[in-house]
Parts: C-alpha cells; sequence; structure tokens
C-alpha cells in the first residue's frame, strides 16, 4: 500500500524520475529502450531496479512516490551508471545479433540476457575484440541452461526396468500408507476468514500461519481421498473441484508418455505426467533437481494429500479450493456460499473481463446452446470455473513443490492465488479467440468458390 | 488540456473520468463511457481498463484502474503527474473525488490510436450495399503490433500481444514492403507511414525474439533502404492484398419457393449478436418473406454476407419472433452472397387482435454459443458508427489531410482501384 501522501507539488512519480534521468542518458540506449526512448518496461523491471536503484538496499527509493531529494539520489544512481547502460545496450545487441546466427529461438531475449549483458558491462565493459566468443559462449549456456532437465531425459530415465519395478513398489507402499479423513470443515471456515483479509493493504498472516501449522492443507487432502461430494454444501461440485475425474483419486501410475493436448486432471495424472508438466513449463529449469532425483520424489509427492509434499503448498489448494467454489465468471450474482473479499476482488476482474470481451466482439453466450459448438464448450467451462482455476492452481503449485519453493506468507500466497484467476481469464479469451478464428477459416471463402462445395 | 475527475468506487478501485462524464452514470458493468459495446474502445493496460468512446470528440480515455501500484507506471505519462498522484491519493482512502486537469502527451494519442485500431479490427462496418469496403486485417494487424510497441509503457508483462499480433499477420509483411518500394518519397505522406510501421514491427519482433523468412525480408530491406534509392514501379494495390470486391449482390437469384407471399420485411442486424467477418454490416442485411403454401406458412430468411464470410461450417441462425411469442431458430447456409434459410411459421394471432390481423414478425441474426441475447435497438449507434467510417475513409482517400490519421488499411481501403 502506498505510504501516507505528501502534498502534490513536491511529489514525483518514480517511474517518471526513472524515465526522464533514462532520456537524460542520450543515446546510445536504444536496445533498452522503447521507440518513443523510453527505457522498456522489462528494462526497468530487470536492470534498473534490481540493479542499479536496489530499494532493498534504499527503502526510500522503494515507493511509487519521491520527494525532491529522493528523486535527485535516484536520477544520480542512474547517472553514474550511464557507461555501463551503454554497454549493457550494446551487448544486449550483440547477444540478439549472436542468438539470430546460432539459430536460437526458444525465450524472450530481455528476460534470458538482460541479466548478463548488465554482468557482462560491468566485468569487461563495452563489447570488443573477442566479444563474439564471449557471446556465442553466453547464448549457448543459457540455450542449454537446462542442464540435461529435458523431458527426454526423463523417457530415458523412465526406461528403466528395475527403477519402474522400484517406483511401482514405492507408489503400493505409500498410497497404502494414507490416513483418510472424513471432516473438512474447520479447515474451509478457516479459509474463509483468510479470504476476506487477503486482499486488504496489511493482510493478516496469522490464521493463515495458523493453518499451515495445524495442517489445514494436509487435512483436506485425506477428505478429499474419500468423500467424493457433501463438502461444499451439496452433491455438486464434488469435493475435489476436478482435480480428478473419478469421485475419489486413485493410485498415480508410473506412466512411459505425455501429451499437452491430452492431459487428464492433475490428480490422475502419471508421474511422467506430472514431472513432464514441470519439465516443460520451467523457465528456469537450472533451478530444478536433476532428473533422476524428480524421479525419485515424485512417488512420495503423489501419494501425499493433495499430490503436493509442502504443507503452505496444500494450503493454498484450500484457500484456492474455497475461492474457486465462490467464483462467478458469468456475473450471474447469484449469491454463491460466502462470498469473502477475495472473491469480491477476483469476480470483479471477471465483470472488468467480460465487458472487455463484449467490447472486443468476443462473447460467449451466458445460457446453454445446445447449437453452440466449441463457444458453448467454452461457456460450460465458465459454468464450472472451479475446475479450470483448480487446474491451474494444482500445476503452479506442484512446479513450486518441486522447486522447493514453499508460500512463506499471505501475501505470496494470494499473489499466486490472484495470479492463477488471471491466468484463467486470459486463457478463456485465447480459447475464445482461437475458436472464432477456427469459425471464419472454414477452408473454401465465397470469393475463392462461388458454387456450394459438397463435403 | 482536459478536466477530469479521479475517485474511488466501492469496489476499491480508482476510477479516473473525463470531462461530463463522471461515475454517476450507473450499473456495475457501466466503465464511466455510456452506450452500446460497439462504441467503445477499450485497452488492457497494467492494473487498469482504458476506455474511450468511439463516437465523440477525442480525448483522454477513463481509467478503471484495479491495481493502482502497476498503473503508476503509466498513469503520469496518459495524464500528467497531477492525476497519477490524485490516483495514488484516491487509492490510499483519500475519501472525496477530486477534479483536476490532465495534460496529454504523445502517449495518450498513440494509446487512444490503438484502442481505435483494435475497435476497428471487431467492429468495422463493413458492408457491400453500404458502400464501405472492409479493412484488409494483415495489414491493420500488424499496424496495431507497431502501435502495442510504441506503447510499450502501458504494459508490464509480455500478454501485450505484440508477438501474437505479429505472428498472426506477418503475411501483411511482404505486400507491405512491395507496396512501400512502389510510393515515391514524399514527406509526411504514405511511404513514411509505411516505413514506421515497417520499422516499428521490424524492432518489435527483434525485441521479443521472434524470427522467419517474412520476418528476414523485412530486416534486409529496412537495412537497404538506408542506402538506395527505391526502385518506384507501379503496383496494383487490389492484386497485393487480394481484394474482394467481386461481392454480386444475388438479388432475385434465389430459387423459386412458390406460394403466395403473405408479409415480407426486414429483420433487425444486431451486430453484438455474431463475430465480425460473417454478416453484411449494412441495416438491411436481414430481410424475410412469409409464403402460404395451402394451410401451411413458411419464412423465407435472408442475410447479406459478409465480403469476406467463410463459404461453410458457420452455424448461423435466424431468429424468428411472431407476435412477440418465443424465439424459434432457422439454421442458416450460404448460398451465393447470402446466408439464407426456411422454415415454419407458426402464426398464431397476437393476444387480444383478431385472427385476421397482420401478424408481427421479429426476424434477427445471431451465431448460438456466441449470441449474448436480443439487446435494445441501436439502429441510430449503428448508422452513427456507418457516418464515422464513410467520413474517415473519405480523409483517408486524401492522404495530405492529417484530420483523422488514417490506418494503412483504411488508406488502402479508400484507394481507387487501379495502379497507385
Amino acid at each position: 500500500m502506498p505510504p501516507p501522501s505528501q502534498p502534490v507539488d513536491e511529489r514525483r512519480p518514480r517511474a517518471q524520475v526513472i524515465d526522464r534521468a533514462w532520456r537524460d542518458l542520450g543515446a546510445g540506449l536504444e536496445s533498452l529502450s522503447g521507440p518513443g526512448g523510453a527505457p522498456l518496461t522489462r528494462t526497468v523491471k530487470l536492470i534498473v531496479l534490481p540493479l542499479i536503484v536496489r530499494p532493498a538496499l534504499r527503502p526510500e527509493l522503494a515507493a511509487d512516490f519521491l520527494v525532491p531529494t529522493e528523486a535527485a539520489r535516484l536520477a544520480v544512481l542512474i547517472r553514474e551508471s550511464g557507461g555501463r547502460l551503454r554497454a549493457t545496450a550494446r551487448w544486449f545487441t550483440l547477444l540478439k545479433k549472436t542468438r539470430r546466427a546460432l539459430g536460437v529461438v526458444a525465450g524472450n531475449p530481455q528476460d534470458l540476457y538482460f541479466q548478463r549483458c548488465f554482468e557482462l558491462a560491468t566485468e569487461h565493459g563495452a563489447p570488443t575484440t573477442g566479444a563474439e566468443e564471449v557471446a556465442r559462449a553466453v547464448v549457448d549456456d543459457l540455450a542449454q541452461a537446462g542442464g540435461g532437465r529435458t523431458v527426454e531425459a526423463l523417457k530415458d530415465c523412465l526406461a528403466d526396468p528395475a527403477l519402474r519395478a522400484r517406483l511401482d513398489a514405492e507408489l503400493a507402499a505409500a498410497w497404502e500408507s494414507r490416513r483418510p479423513a472424513t471432516d473438512a470443515a474447520e479447515a474451509l471456515a478457516l479459509a474463509a476468514e483468510v479470504l476476506e483479509t487477503c486482499t486488504a493493504p496489511e493482510p493478516n498472516s496469522s490464521a493463515y500461519a495458523a493453518m499451515v501449522e495445524v495442517g489445514h492443507g494436509e487435512l483436506f487432502g485425506r477428505v478429499v481421498w474419500t468423500r467424493a461430494g457433501g463438502v461444499w454444501g451439496g452433491e455438486e461440485p464434488p469435493a475435489h473441484l476436478g482435480l480428478t475425474a473419478r469421485p475419489v483419486p486413485a493410485r498415480p501410475e508410473i506412466g512411459r508418455g505425455a501429451s499437452t493436448a491430452t492431459l487428464p486432471a492433475p490428480l490422475d495424472r502419471t508421474l511422467f505426467e506430472r514431472l513432464f508438466v514441470v519439465l516443460q513449463s520451467s523457465s528456469r529449469r537450472e533451478e530444478l533437481p536433476a532428473v533422476p532425483e524428480l524421479v525419485a520424489r515424485e512417488p512420495g509427492r503423489s501419494c501425499a494429500p493433495l499430490g503436493l509434499d509442502d504443507e503452505s503448498l496444500r494450503v493454498a489448494v484450500v484457500l484456492g479450493a474455497r475461492l474457486a467454489v465462490g467464483l462467478d465468471p458469468l456475473g450471474t450474482g447469484d449469491p454463491g456460499p460466502g462470498r469473502t473479499a477475495a472473491h469480491r476482488a477476483v469476480n470483479g476482474r471477471w465483470r472488468r473481463e467480460a465487458s472487455v470481451l463484449r467490447a472486443r466482439r468476443m462473447t460467449v453466450s451466458p445460457r446453454p446452446d445446445p447449437d453452440g459448438g466449441a463457444l458453448e464448450a467454452l461457456a460450460q467451462d465458465l459454468r464450472t470455473p472451479w475446475a479450470a482455476y483448480m487446474r491451474r492452481l494444482w500445476v503452479r503449485l506442484h512446479g513450486r513443490d518441486v522447486r522447493g519453493a514453499p508460500l512463506p506468507d499471505l501475501a505470496s500466497a494470494w499473489a499466486v492465488l490472484d495470479g492463477v484467476a488471471r491466468s484463467v481469464m486470459m486463457d478463456h479469451r485465447a480459447r475464445v479467440r482461437a475458436a472464432l478464428r477456427a469459425l471464419s477459416a472454414t477452408p473454401a471463402t465465397a470469393a475463392d468458390a462461388p458454387e456450394p462445395r459438397s463435403a | 488540456m482536459t478536466e477530469v475527475h479521479v475517485a474511488r468506487g466501492r469496489d476499491g478501485s480508482v476510477r479516473v473520468t473525463a470531462g461530463p462524464v463522471s461515475g454517476q452514470t450507473g450499473g456495475p458493468d457501466d466503465e464511466g463511457v455510456p452506450g452500446p459495446d460497439f462504441t467503445r474502445c477499450v485497452l488492457d493496460v497494467a492494473g487498469a481498463l482504458l476506455v474511450w468512446p468511439v463516437l465523440g470528440t477525442p480525448g483522454p480515455p477513463v481509467a478503471e484502474v484495479h491495481d493502482v501500484r502497476r498503473a503508476q507506471q503509466w498513469l503520469w505519462a496518459v495524464y500528467g503527474e497531477g492525476v497519477a498522484a490524485a490516483v495514488h491519493d484516491a487509492a490510499a482512502g483519500h475519501p472525496t473525488g477530486r477534479r483536476l486537469t490532465a495534460g496529454t502527451s504523445a502517449l495518450t494519442h498513440t494509446a487512444a490510436r490503438l484502442g481505435f485500431g483494435h475497435w476497428a479490427a471487431r467492429w468495422w462496418p463493413a458492408s457491400y450495399p453500404d458502400g464501405i469496403p472492409e479493412l484488409e486485417g494483415d495489414v491493420l494487424g500488424l499496424e496495431l503490433a507497431a502501435l502495442t510497441h510504441q506503447c510499450q509503457e502501458l504494459s508490464d508483462d509480455f500478454d501485450d500481444g505484440v508477438a501474437d499480433l505479429i505472428e498472426e499477420h506477418r503475411a501483411a509483411v511482404d505486400p507491405l514492403l512491395r507496396w512501400w518500394h512502389a510510393l515515391p518519397p514524399q514527406p509526411d505522406g504514405t511511404a513514411d507511414h509505411l516505413e514506421r510501421v515497417l520499422r516499428l514491427v521490424d524492432d518489435a519482433a527483434d525485441c521479443v525474439g521472434l524470427d522467419g523468412p517474412e520476418l528476414q525480408r523485412l530486416r534486409s530491406a529496412l537495412d537497404e533502404e538506408r542506402g538506395h534509392a527505391r526502385a518506384s514501379a507501379p503496383v496494383d494495390l487490389s492484386a497485393l492484398f487480394a481484394r474482394r470486391d467481386g461481392h454480386a449482390l444475388a438479388a432475385g437469384a434465389a430459387p423459386r419457393a412458390g406460394g403466395r407471399v403473405i408479409a415480407r420485411g426486414a429483420g433487425t442486424n444486431d451486430w453484438r449478436r455474431y463475430p465480425p467477418g460473417f454478416v453484411d454490416s449494412a441495416e438491411h442485411a436481414v430481410s424475410w418473406t412469409a409464403r402460404a403454401h395451402g394451410a401451411r406458412r413458411q419464412i423465407e430468411v435472408e442475410v447479406v454476407a459478409h465480403v469476406s464470410a467463410p463459404a461453410a461450417g458457420v452455424p448461423l441462425a435466424a431468429e424468428v419472433r411472431v407476435n412477440g411469442g418465443g424465439p424459434h431458430r432457422i439454421p442458416l447456409v450460404r448460398r451465393d452472397d447470402v446466408w439464407a434459410g426456411r422454415g415454419e411459421l407458426e402464426l398464431l394471432p397476437e393476444a387480444g387482435l383478431p385472427v385476421t390481423a397482420t401478424p408481427r414478425i421479429e426476424v434477427g441474426v445471431l451465431l448460438p454459443g456466441f449470441d449474448p441475447g436480443p439487446g435494445p435497438d441501436l439502429g441510430v449507434e449503428r448508422e452513427a458508427i456507418r457516418d464515422l467510417a464513410r467520413r474517415r475513409l473519405a480523409d483517408a482517400a486524401q492522404p495530405s489531410t492529417d484530420g483523422t490519421g488514417p490506418f494503412l488499411a483504411e488508406i488502402l481501403a479508400a484507394a481507387p482501384d487501379e495502379d497507385y
């Protein structure tokens, strides 16, 4: 939350201070700047703030508005980095050129190279003789940063019959030793309290911490193992909110392959499919454990409550589930069960999204329509919004579990819950766009085919 | 300089409204710009929605700021620092709204243009009978990519769509290059406009790491241009972009249906009920004829197709209501330049009227699954949009006028069918 305000005339937006100081540096920064001369959004986010301004060391520069002395200090920091930034810009141009020459296309060059370019500029200054060699090494290095953490390696690893036998035994033992439970009411009640506070400027983390400490995530996971319904006030929606296509989850299999298009519900996925998703989607694969270790840990995790080892991540599932049952993407306004501040925030976002989609002529019918085809399927997903939400949430949390990245406080948990809501919305938008494009892309157009074609 | 109003809403979001349209216009979906969906330009930016009215005088956008911290990145650049501070204060709990003066900047104008371009890509009222040509989608798409790149400060992640726009519309790169090469260099003319767009597309592609044959040709053409004069050769624009002007209305070509005509009329062409590119935007694109075949009553519906509508595979439907009764759907299939369908008609008399009274028949066209449902009669607004399109095309036909700042796609649409 922004701090209390000072008089208007004195304060200046930090973004403006950065913009002005940047432009004052003059020419030589084109590759880090937008067409109008402002620094690229990514330049500010990945270079200027974390590497030059460093608000962690200078908390007074972390605010959105700065008083004149702070503004002046920030401008000086940028001015003093002018030489290094110009060198960074030249390294970036060189790296992009090298990348093209080497035929590397994966990833966004800004994300991949910005920080490295700043390091190179710090170490070598501007690129000189021998810089091409360095650039090639960096591009190669970053292209292979996965360090063998690939789907291919996973396939090889899981091809070993001895290993498969061992994993199978582990899965059987771990699945047998589960301790199911039947009542999660206490966890869900507390989840509602947490959701009521998580959008506040100073979220109260204590209820969240209590849930983690008591093990409410584990409790909910144990209930999902045995109870098909009745958790959310009726037989529908199911207790697991679509985390499995079955009434209750079944023992995971090991699996030998996967395809993005046909992935089953999260808790129905094989070990292979679970790890496949992690390897496919992780932008920083070098942070993952090596493939044999990934494989060794997954049987235990897959038989843990909710398929996750870390309790804070399991609590995030409970919070997400409690949030998901009250989502109202179609704006029906039905008074959902105990909507909280978090629901109001996310449903408000859906309402804005709906108005964008109407203005962009990308609607789906709010009422069921048997003739609706692909669009009706998308509308149907909006009528059961929890399934898409839980699916995405689980994948994100599983990725964190694998990387050993828990959610230490309510603010970080809410960032994930809110981010998933946003992703679900963006998914919907992309799917509507694709469905409409498919409709208008039927092969024969009027101009080409004046006569109706027979099928 | 324009006056704006900054106030916090009940949901915690902060709204910046321009001019006389302030927060009291109403409903939960209202963005501070009243009017139907097709009269609003909407831009999704970091932490906020920006909305402009399509009709009426240009001005600063209405902003619905839902994440004040993210929005601080651009608020000062779009509205000036005073408004940025007022939004900050409103979010921090400043109780009452404030009225203050907003500045304008290059970013304000470019953002408005981007918003309008997105609107045009979805709602441009292309119509054969109205003489409003369609806008070439790939040309418009690439110019939107260029504008998005120019407005890069507005977004804080990579879902601003530049990469998608370039990928989807890269087919226009080569024709645009040929068009550019065919034009004599002249200051502030279309050649400059083309070069600006092409350079921005090239830079945007470079920024996000896109590559491919079209983009490589674009890069080398732009590199060459710095050193060489262009080889000017006339070019046929309609051939370059494969324009579809050959829309021959199949008036009277329908198979004779027989029977006795008992009524005929025009239906409602509600643009909101189907996606762009299927139905001609003319007000009278929907027509119907009711016939008597002995005791049976049938209705035939014809809907003029959009010039680039797909020939098959689209389940468009007509919706028929008789005397205010429940809606009844008739599937439409493509026949020449119309979507056509025929169905039985239940002519029950309206309550309180004699059986002999002329039936009241209402016909609409919609895409099932897309249709948000029938709405109020918006004929006046549709006509205003057609007027706007005609005005812009007239401006675009004279590249010297700087009035509307036409898009390349508009210049192309307004160009006469001859060698350029």
